[in-house]
């Protein structure tokens, strides 16, 4: 479904990404994990479109994507959300499905009952006239950031750490929210996650980055006992 | 209350105005000037309000469309109500060659724009064959009579601003209630939120651009024909920027009848009441009024007025709750 191969990204001097290859099947939730500055953002930019790659290819259903818009990435089926919430300033959370279902469907039509269906979905149809910017707890802004990107009816979904800085009860029902909408939508997942225990209930594979590079693809729970994985994350080498 | 208030002020435009003034060509004149003004400023509010690009460009414009409609009538004899259109048309063109700068943002954008404007005046200039260059054109054809009603008097030349900044407010009001406005609305302050979804950011700045250029450039092919001469420091003054700029801030350049609003006040004010006070520099007035609103209220002159009538409102009902 999604094959990317030898992408490097340099900024300036630095190395963000090096040689970096892994694949997405069909219906897969892939894990990327790693420490802080390791390169998971960075694929997710070079993925949908906002950091241009040094080197390497990228296809998405047959698409060599890196040759398309970021709006002809979302129109491929490929939907992403942020770290950081990105909330349409000056709309309502149902304002900002309505554009993000007009201009990133492919057909462009506007359907009400899916933008319904899609806030039921995340549980924010009771928030659906507030305003996006300012009327948001920080659990509903990232359940709009989903919706968002459901909005625009992909077939890829890449979450950038949509569980951060969430307390532990919400973590769990909005982990549960991403597993119904999997199920539901049929989905394919690239989860950016430092939690582990998320990692281990959400995903069939994880890839593991460090300095830029590609250091494990397997099995996650095989994958975490890896010694170069543990010593990526603590230095040392397990017993 | 936005959309009611901007039928109510084109209600006065187009019923008060001609009756109250129609026999005054001093005060009619002023009032159509002002129009000119507001033309102007709700193209570059457009631009600015849907799509988040702040131009310091737009005298390029206003100074193309000027040309274009004065050229066309007086050397090929087209009719002047046709050349205000192709001169709205010669200014969308132009602004092809400023689309690169929409790569930029902010005050870039803004001062690339600026650095176009400059190009097309010193081009003006130059075409000495096409443009009289320095010296101008004189005898630009009035507006015409057309079904029996003289557009080249000061009153006809009023209703013929007026249509143009009423087709401009309509235009502006259904781009905004589009899909397309509202993405453009949310593009000012968010547009990588909007890229991430798919809208094309950089489409629909082109788009805008091209609307915003062919709205000045029908102004200024207007201001050719209502004054009957131009030059190209005059076309291409900053003032054309400048004085838009000013009243769209002023009455809210976020509203849709803002601008307007902004253009008439600051504008009758100005040359009403500050320059009888300081006949020369008063302009500085301007400024200062124009920084106390920005202070008081960042939104502008508009928001005010519809806040006051929303508090009556709520008021009122009250006490009407009150008393039953």
């Amino acid at each position: 479904m999604l094959k990317v191969e030898n992408l490097s990204v340099n900024f300036g001097g630095v190395r963000a990404l090096q040689d970096v290859s892994f694949e997405v099947q069909t219906h897969e939730v892939l894990g990327l994990v790693g420490p802080n500055g390791a390169g998971k953002t960075t694929s997710f930019n070079v993925l949908s479109g906002t950091v241009r790659p040094t080197a390497g290819s990228v296809t998405y259903e047959g698409h060599d994507i890196l040759k398309s818009s970021m709006h002809q990435r979302v129109t491929f089926g490929i939907g992403r959300t942020f770290q950081i919430p990105q909330p349409m300033h000056e709309l309502s959370v149902r304002e900002n499905l309505i554009v993000a279902q007009r201009f990133g469907r492919p057909d462009g039509k506007v359907k009400q009952e899916r933008i319904d269906e899609i806030l039921e979905s995340v549980n924010l149809l009771h928030k659906a006239e507030a305003d996006a910017a300012t009327e948001l707890a920080l659990t509903e802004r990232k359940a709009l950031e989903v919706a968002k990107a459901l909005a625009t009816e992909p077939t890829l979904l890449m979450l950038d750490e949509v569980l951060a800085g969430l307390e532990t009860t919400s973590k769990k029902l909005f982990m549960q929210t991403l597993k119904n909408i999997r199920e539901k939508y049929s989905l394919s997942m690239i989860v950016i996650e430092h939690d582990i225990e998320t990692i281990m209930n959400m995903c069939d594979r994880v890839v593991v980055f460090n300095f830029g590079k590609v250091i494990a693809d397997g099995d996650p729970e095989e994958t975490f006992r890896n010694p170069e994985v543990v010593r990526s994350y603590t230095g040392e080498v397990p017993a | 209350m936005n959309i009611k208030i901007s039928a109510l002020m084109l209600g006065v435009m187009y019923l008060g105005v001609p009756f109250f003034l129609g026999d005054n060509d001093y005060l009619i004149g002023l009032v159509a000037s002002a129009l000119i003004i507001a033309g102007v400023a709700v193209a570059w509010a457009l631009l600015g309000n849907l799509g988040g690009m702040v131009s310091f460009g737009h005298a390029a414009f206003f100074g193309v469309g000027a040309y274009t409609s004065a050229v066309l009538t007086m050397d090929y004899g087209v009719p002047v109500f046709v050349a205000l259109v192709v001169g709205g048309v010669g200014a969308s063109l132009s602004s092809i060659f400023m689309m690169p700068a929409l790569r930029l943002r902010g005050p870039y954008f803004a001062l690339a724009i600026l650095a176009y404007a400059e190009i097309f005046k010193i081009l003006a200039t130059e075409a000495t064959g096409l443009t009289g260059g320095a010296g101008g054109l004189l005898s630009i054809p009035s507006l015409p009579v057309f079904a029996g009603v003289d557009f080249g008097t000061k009153l006809g030349g009023y209703i013929v601003i007026l249509n143009i900044v009423t087709l401009m407010l309509i235009t502006y009001y259904f781009i905004r209630r589009s899909s397309y406005g509202l993405a453009l609305k949310a593009m000012h302050d968010s547009e990588l939120a909007t890229r991430i979804v798919g809208v094309p950011a950089t489409y629909l700045k082109v788009v805008m651009l091209l609307v915003s250029a062919f709205m000045t450039g029908a102004v200024g092919a207007f201001n050719a024909h209502y004054i009957n001469f131009l030059e190209p420091d005059y076309a291409f003054s900053g003032t054309w920027t400048v004085f838009p700029i000013v009243a769209a801030i002023f009455g809210g350049y976020r509203t849709l009848s803002g601008p307007v609003l902004g253009a008439l006040f600051i504008y009758l004010v100005d040359q009403l009441v500050f320059k009888n006070l300081i006949p020369q520099g008063h302009q500085l007035i301007l400024g200062v009024m124009l920084a106390g609103m920005i202070i008081l209220s960042p939104s502008g002159l508009l928001p005010v007025i519809t806040n006051l009538f929303t508090r009556k409102k709520a008021d009122n009902k009250r006490g009407e709750a009150q008393h039953a």
